[in-house]
């Protein structure tokens, strides 16, 4: 299948991708992050005090906010955060910081695909097109297909799950309509990308931690 | 919520005592001087209309949008500008979400102020259908890290984003003109608005007893003030708007003071906010604006390039020529003058011939060049070149003029404008003579190229009544070519519209004055 991308790109590549460390001189934890055109920067601050009201003390509490680059907070922003929140969830270890809340504030700086970027977590986004599968769509791609998938994995470098699920998906969100085994397909593709992207994002919080 | 005691962060006696005492022998912590500003950088994002200032640790976002809305009842042909600012959580672990608190609210207030209601942004230009329709322009600034000193970041983030932003142009159709259609921008380029001045916000700190002053206040340096003032100034010396809240008690004497050098950091910050920006970005500024006894001069600059346009009509070009350029003369003494090209045209019907011909020429020269260069070199150094691509010329006799009846056939004025075209009416000649005591030898160079254009000028006179919209080119794909002609077109659609009649035959002159 010869498909003609924007920029070159095969059916299987990815944007390039940029990661940066500790922008920001208040908050606790920053980073900044780009896919291609889209930017996304995100802020920690925790753990702090106290959880919320429907929270397990038990637990860490972990908090998301998601700020879109102008206009107002409306369902797909909260959407995101709830995505966001339980990915996040299952990849960090919850019990060490009982009855604290750790917020992470992700803003976007430009959208050119609903990207969802976090540290820890590597989500994909793949589409499936009549057919033919594409790797980390951008705008226009997303805007023509017909259905697209984005998936979460753990990479075995970064998660902290010990129970055996590393080869697992966390999250998974489908929009549209594709046949079953497009999204297996999808899942394959994903999971092959992973490596090549968390040795990316190694490589470069890395070098920026040496410094 | 209530529960997060952990966030608040409070200072300790000792850094407080340590930044006042430091303070008493000017000396603050970062190592500035009591007047210094933080290092200020602006980035633009890769749309029109974003930028991100860092001022120091303080960064802050600014978007603009724009969006066709009704107009408020009592300002039918204006458009509007609203500012939303977003204290993210990111910047500070005090900011909460939700519901801004009163220093957002007063940080959107100061930025507001000195913006929409001094008038910076021209929001007549906005209006597409008096009454119905107008842009409305949507500043959201967001706040990413507080470092100290949000409301000076966050009004330079609003004007640099301001300055890139570009509006989607749209033109009026359908049965009764009403219907309006919004070109993307790979139909249209967009076009950006008209900003007449910027006004820069200056803050001030006082902190201690023995009233010291300083300016652009860090994060810590904020913790221990008693008190703060902000000074919003422009570069011709206006004050936009002050805020003082509260806080200590501050003689009237240092508050002179403070005003007297926020007008030198405004000066200093407009110009790296117009560097950053680029200075064919848009920035326009209205230096003069007349209209007196059927005469209507506009003066506009760009840089350091000035425009002339001179709206007049046959019969009163005598009035023209003796009051308004002499006054205009001395407005822009001591500037080198140099008449590169004039337009004239008449009616409906005549133009579209004109306007194909010229067009090719004239439109590669403004896609290649910076506005500088257009006006000062192509003239200076030869004026005849100019003649070389003006297209024939045709003259007309008088008509009435009514300034107060309905406005003029805006496509035309567009086509004039976009090609720049020339065409020389007879009264060149009788304008050539008073411009020539006043102006130096640089305007003789030019003077011979419309004399002869004048030999060459036939008159032609068709009734066929052609549409200019045929003349008009489209624009295919965003170049990065100068954005000055749709300016100009906008301000004149606005102010013609009020005052000139739809059968108008008048002549438009635009000398391009440069100055050194």
């Amino acid at each position: 299948m010869d498909l003609e991308r924007e920029g070159g790109r095969g059916a299987n590549q990815l944007r390039p991708i940029d990661c940066s460390r500790n922008v920001l001189s208040r908050a606790h934890g920053s980073a900044s992050c780009s896919h291609g055109e889209t930017r996304v920067l995100a802020a920690v601050y925790g753990p702090k005090a106290g959880t919320k009201k429907n929270e397990n003390p038990e637990k860490a509490c972990i908090e998301v906010i998601w700020k879109p680059k102008s206009g107002q907070i409306g369902k797909p922003e909260k959407e995101f955060e709830m995505i966001l929140k339980r990915t996040l969830q299952n990849i960090c270890l919850l019990n060490v910081h009982p009855n604290t809340t750790t917020s992470i504030i992700v803003q976007v700086v430009h959208d050119d695909a609903c990207a969802a970027l976090i540290d820890a977590g590597i989500p994909l986004k793949y589409l499936a097109e009549s057919g033919k599968i594409l790797l980390d769509p951008n705008k226009l791609e997303e805007q023509k297909t017909k259905a697209f998938v984005c998936l979460a994995f753990p990479s075995s470098v970064h998660s902290v799950l010990t129970e055996g699920s590393i080869n697992g998906i966390i999250t998974s969100l489908t929009h549209g309509v594709m046949a079953v085994d497009d999204y297996f397909q999808c899942v394959e593709q994903g999971r092959a990308a992973i490596t090549p992207l968390s040795n990316i994002l190694k490589k470069k919080l890395q070098s920026q931690s040496a410094e | 919520m209530e529960q997060r005691l952990g966030s608040t962060w409070r200072m300790t006696v000792n850094e407080k005592k340590f930044i006042e005492t430091a303070l008493l022998s000017d000396l603050r912590t970062d190592g500035r001087g009591p007047f210094d500003y933080r290092n200020l950088t602006i980035q633009f994002g890769s749309e029109d209309g974003s930028s991100e200032v860092q001022l120091g640790q303080t960064r802050v976002m600014g978007f603009v949008t724009s969006q066709l809305v009704q107009p408020y009842r009592d300002r039918p042909n204006e458009g509007s500008l609203a500012i939303f600012t977003e204290f993210s959580p990111m910047a500070d672990p005090s900011f909460e979400v939700g519901r801004p608190g009163e220093f957002a609210v007063e940080l959107g207030r100061i930025v507001d102020r000195g913006l929409r209601e001094s008038r910076a942004v021209d929001t007549e230009s906005l209006c597409v259908v008096a009454g119905k329709w107008v842009w409305s322009i949507r500043i959201d600034l967001h706040i990413l890290d507080n470092g100290g000193n949000l409301v000076d970041a966050a009004n330079i983030a609003a004007l640099a984003a301001l300055l890139t932003f570009r509006r989607p142009e749209c033109t009026l159709g359908g049965e009764d003109g009403q219907e309006v259609t919004i070109h993307p921008p790979d139909v249209r380029e967009p076009l950006p608005l008209i900003v007449h001045h910027l006004p820069i916000a200056v803050t001030f700190a006082f902190i201690g007893n023995e009233s010291t002053v300083v300016i652009d206040p860090s994060h810590f340096e904020e913790a221990v003030m008693g008190g703060k003032l902000t000074a919003t100034l422009n570069t011709n010396g206006d004050v936009c708007a002050i805020q003082k809240a509260g806080g200590e008690g501050v003689m009237q004497s240092v508050i002179m003071q403070c005003l007297r050098i926020a007008s030198v950091k405004a000066a200093d910050i407009t110009d790296k906010i117009k560097k950053a920006v680029g200075l064919d970005g848009g920035v326009v500024e209205v230096a003069h604006e007349r209209y007196e006894s059927g005469l209507w001069t506009l003066i506009l600059k760009n840089g350091g390039v000035w425009l002339l346009i001179l709206l007049t009509n046959w019969s009163s070009k005598e009035a023209f020529c003796s009051f308004t350029l002499l006054h205009l003369l001395e407005k822009l003494r001591n500037k080198t003058f140099v008449l590169v090209g004039k337009a004239a045209w008449k009616g409906v019907n005549n133009l579209s011939k004109e306007m194909e011909k010229p067009k090719m020429k004239t439109e590669d020269r403004s896609i290649n060049q910076d506005d500088m260069e257009i006006e000062i070199h192509s003239s200076k150094k030869d004026g005849s070149s100019l003649g070389d691509n003006k297209p024939k010329a045709f003259t007309g006799g008088p008509s009435s003029w009514d300034p107060y009846s309905k406005g003029v056939n805006v496509d035309e004025l567009k086509a004039s404008l976009a090609s720049r075209a020339v065409v020389t009416p007879k009264e060149e000649m009788d304008t050539s003579p008073p411009l020539k005591p006043a102006t130096d030898e640089s305007l003789k160079d030019a003077d011979p190229a419309p004399s002869s254009q004048e030999t060459a000028g036939t008159t032609e006179h068709t009734n066929e009544a052609k549409t200019l919209k045929d003349a008009v080119k489209p624009k295919h794909k965003r170049k990065k070519k100068k954005n000055l002609h749709h300016l100009f077109e906008t301000l004149l659609e606005t102010r013609l519209s009020r005052c000139c009649n739809v059968n108008l035959l008048c002549s438009l002159e635009l000398a391009i004055v440069a100055c050194n």
